[in-house]
């Protein structure tokens, strides 16, 4: 296993308490593969992820947990070991390509700056490397010459892959890459990324709320919902057998383009507040299957072989999953 | 009475773009065509899709319709009168019967305004009598099910979810009794489990009111599930008109055809083929001559530089602007 993140526990200090954006998170990334993180905004699911990078806000706390590369837990370093890591080994892909890019500085200026300063390199050979990595991800050579907002916004994004690129890294966490961008120019684009990937065999992480993307190039998905993973395993496992009813939820709240006017049931309600969340299952408030024991927390269950649902249900997630597909199933569930 | 609701003619929308200093020394005024020559009806209880990318003029070509701005050539009728020449009390009417919803609910409302005045604000604007103003709020709430107790009315935006704002925003929208609301990508801001909320009430609307409307978005998906018709646009112009169901399951246009095979599905089982389409979108103040699409069209010829494709009629009620279809 190339990544093991186990009970992470992220709190950020604000003027009311502390809020526990990420409440005892674990997944892992098998070397080579592309795992999914999904959930709605505030579901603390950039929170997790960036926290393997160690880019967090001053406010950010780690309560707890183990993040391992290779063996190697992430949190004990410091943070002079933790930037000899940067870019080799971990590289992010941040959610709008303008944060990737500085405005005042030519994109190749930026590309070689990385492996310059990163990579050891002389300024010839960063050179030559920038162009190769930008025709791996489709740009042309002379756009080096370019300043960010010469590009548009899908070359932004190609700039900012070619970017986490630079120094090989092994795992690559991509923030919602394309959520800004046009459909046609997202589809090309996950395309020249999900090249890439076979192509050096990186492993990566991609966060969205966007669960068509996931399946489009995930192999593994998490789902989190209010700080917690609800669901994980393969995706055409959870996609077409979800054992956990927010999943079945999303799925069902999901347009889909080639299906027939199937009707879409909203989840009713909003995710809690994480200054003071629900005791038990955290979803239970706006899920149509709650019984007494919600109250409890859920116990893992495997739906199947290294797929898990935290549910007290779970095992009758069969049945479920038919109630699920029907409208009225998600009509008045909400008792607030 | 069998006049549809709105007749758009020749429409075409330009704006200027800021001049470089070899424009300023040559004396041009450079400008951006954003729609250009769309021609379409809208018949009463009617809802149309309009989908593009960004830049395509589907937002512009919304903003008209409801005279927020103005057009640069050709006319928009509705119910036969030309919105642009109107005195003023049929600019008030006009504005009673046509309204706008916008796309981030969380700036579409008055922050200082409770959600009772901001729904109120239409019916004191259009001289509704005061008495029937509760009938009126209660009936948009309940149309867009929104929970209608006093506090309710007496919170201010910042207490409210994203998707009941965008509700809110809605009931304003109908507050009025439209004939005709047009709805700027009125989900993009809302998270996925709350959108299906909003574009169920959207359908239930359009059953229960028989409103037209007008829905643009850049998802294929969403239109398809509230629109009976789309209309797909491509740098300002409409490359493709016609029933969505149709235009989803047997896409005509090259453009068209490039934009259903983009949209992803949740399932595993999809076609990772490449797209038939080539590059990004063209520079909109200087588009290409003849089809604007040709550049990045996998079936263009040499005409398709020379002479500019009419949207035309083939049949089934579908119309496509392509020289080869």
């Amino acid at each position: 296993m190339l990544l093991e993140v186990r009970n992470l526990v992220i709190d950020y200090r604000a003027t009311r308490g502390r809020v526990r954006a990420v409440d005892g998170v674990s997944f892992d990334v098998p070397a080579g593969a592309v795992v999914g993180v999904v959930g709605e905004s505030g579901c603390g699911k950039t929170t997790a992820v960036r926290a393997i990078t160690r880019i967090m806000p001053s406010s950010a706390v780690f309560a707890a947990g183990s993040i391992s590369l290779d063996g190697k837990d992430l949190v004990q370093i410091s943070d002079r070991e933790m930037r000899k890591h940067l870019w080799r080994d971990i590289a992010y892909i941040p959610q709008s390509a303008m944060n990737a890019l500085d405005p005042v500085w030519r994109v190749g200026k930026q590309v070689e700056e990385v492996l310059v300063d990163r990579g050891g390199m002389n300024r010839k050979a960063a050179r030559a490397r920038s162009e190769e990595l930008f025709a791996m991800v489709g740009l042309e050579a002379k756009r080096l010459r370019d300043y960010p907002h010469q590009f548009s916004g899908g070359m932004r994004q190609r700039a900012s892959i070619a970017l986490a690129l630079a120094l090989s890294p092994k795992l690559v966490i991509a923030d919602e890459p394309v959520t800004a961008l046009d459909v046609v120019i997202q589809r090309q684009v996950l395309d020249t990324f999900v090249d890439l990937q076979k192509q050096l065999n990186l492993s990566v992480i991609l966060v969205t709320h966007d669960i068509s993307v996931v399946a489009y190039v995930c192999d593994y998905v998490v789902v989190m919902y209010a700080g917690k993973v609800v669901e994980s395993g393969p995706v055409a496992d959870v996609l077409d057998s979800p054992g956990h009813p927010y999943t079945m939820g999303l799925y069902n709240a999901f347009p889909e383009l080639g299906s027939d006017d199937r009707e879409l049931s909203p989840i009713e309600g909003s995710p809690p507040d994480l200054m003071d969340p629900p005791k038990g299952c955290r979803f239970r408030l706006r899920c149509p299957f709650a019984i007494g024991d919600c109250m409890q927390d859920p116990p893992e269950h495997f739906v199947g072989e290294g797929h898990v649902a935290y549910c007290h249900r779970a095992s009758e997630a069969h049945q479920l999953r038919h109630k699920a597909k029907r409208t009225e199933t998600w009509v008045g569930v909400t008792t607030e | 009475m069998n006049q549809p609701l709105i007749t758009v003619e020749r429409l075409t929308k330009r704006f200027d773009v800021s001049r470089s200093m070899a424009d300023i020394l040559t004396g041009r005024y450079p400008q951006l065509q954003a729609v250009a020559d769309v021609n379409f009806t809208l018949e009463r209880g009617e809802t149309l899709g309009i989908v593009g990318e960004s830049g395509c003029g589907k937002t512009t070509l919304g903003r008209m319709l409801i005279k927020l701005i103005p057009a640069s050539e050709g006319t928009i009728r509705f119910d036969g009168q030309d919105i642009s020449g109107m005195d003023r009390a049929a600019e008030l009417a006009f504005r009673r019967r046509a309204q706008f919803v916008f796309q981030n609910p969380f700036d579409a409302l008055n922050p200082h305004f409770t959600i009772l005045r901001s729904l109120r604000e239409p019916l004191h604007n259009a001289r509704v009598p005061i008495e029937d103003h509760v009938e009126r709020i209660a009936d948009a709430m309940r149309m867009v099910h929104l929970p209608a107790p006093e506090h309710f009315l007496q919170s201010f935006p910042h207490q409210l979810s994203g998707g009941q704002l965008q509700r809110v925003v809605l009931a304003r929208a109908l507050v009025l009794r439209p004939d005709f609301i047009v709805a700027d990508e009125p989900v993009s801001m809302l998270d996925v489990s709350v959108r299906a909320g909003i574009l169920n009430v959207l359908r239930e609307v359009r059953d229960q009111m028989g409103l037209a409307a007008v829905f643009i978005s850049h998802d294929l998906a969403l239109v398809r599930y509230v629109c009976a018709r789309t209309l797909t646009m491509y740098l300002g112009a409409v490359v493709e008109d016609g029933p969505t169901a149709d235009i989803v399951g047997t896409p005509l246009h090259p453009y068209t055809k490039a934009l259903v095979q983009a949209v992803p599905i949740p399932r595993v089982d999809q076609s990772h083929d490449p797209l038939p389409i080539i590059g990004g979108v063209p520079d909109a103040r200087n588009p290409p001559s003849g089809c604007r699409f040709r550049d990045r069209c996998p079936v263009a010829q040499a005409r398709c530089t020379s002479e500019v494709p009419r949207l035309r009629d083939v049949g089934g009620g579908r119309r496509v602007a392509c020289h080869f279809v």
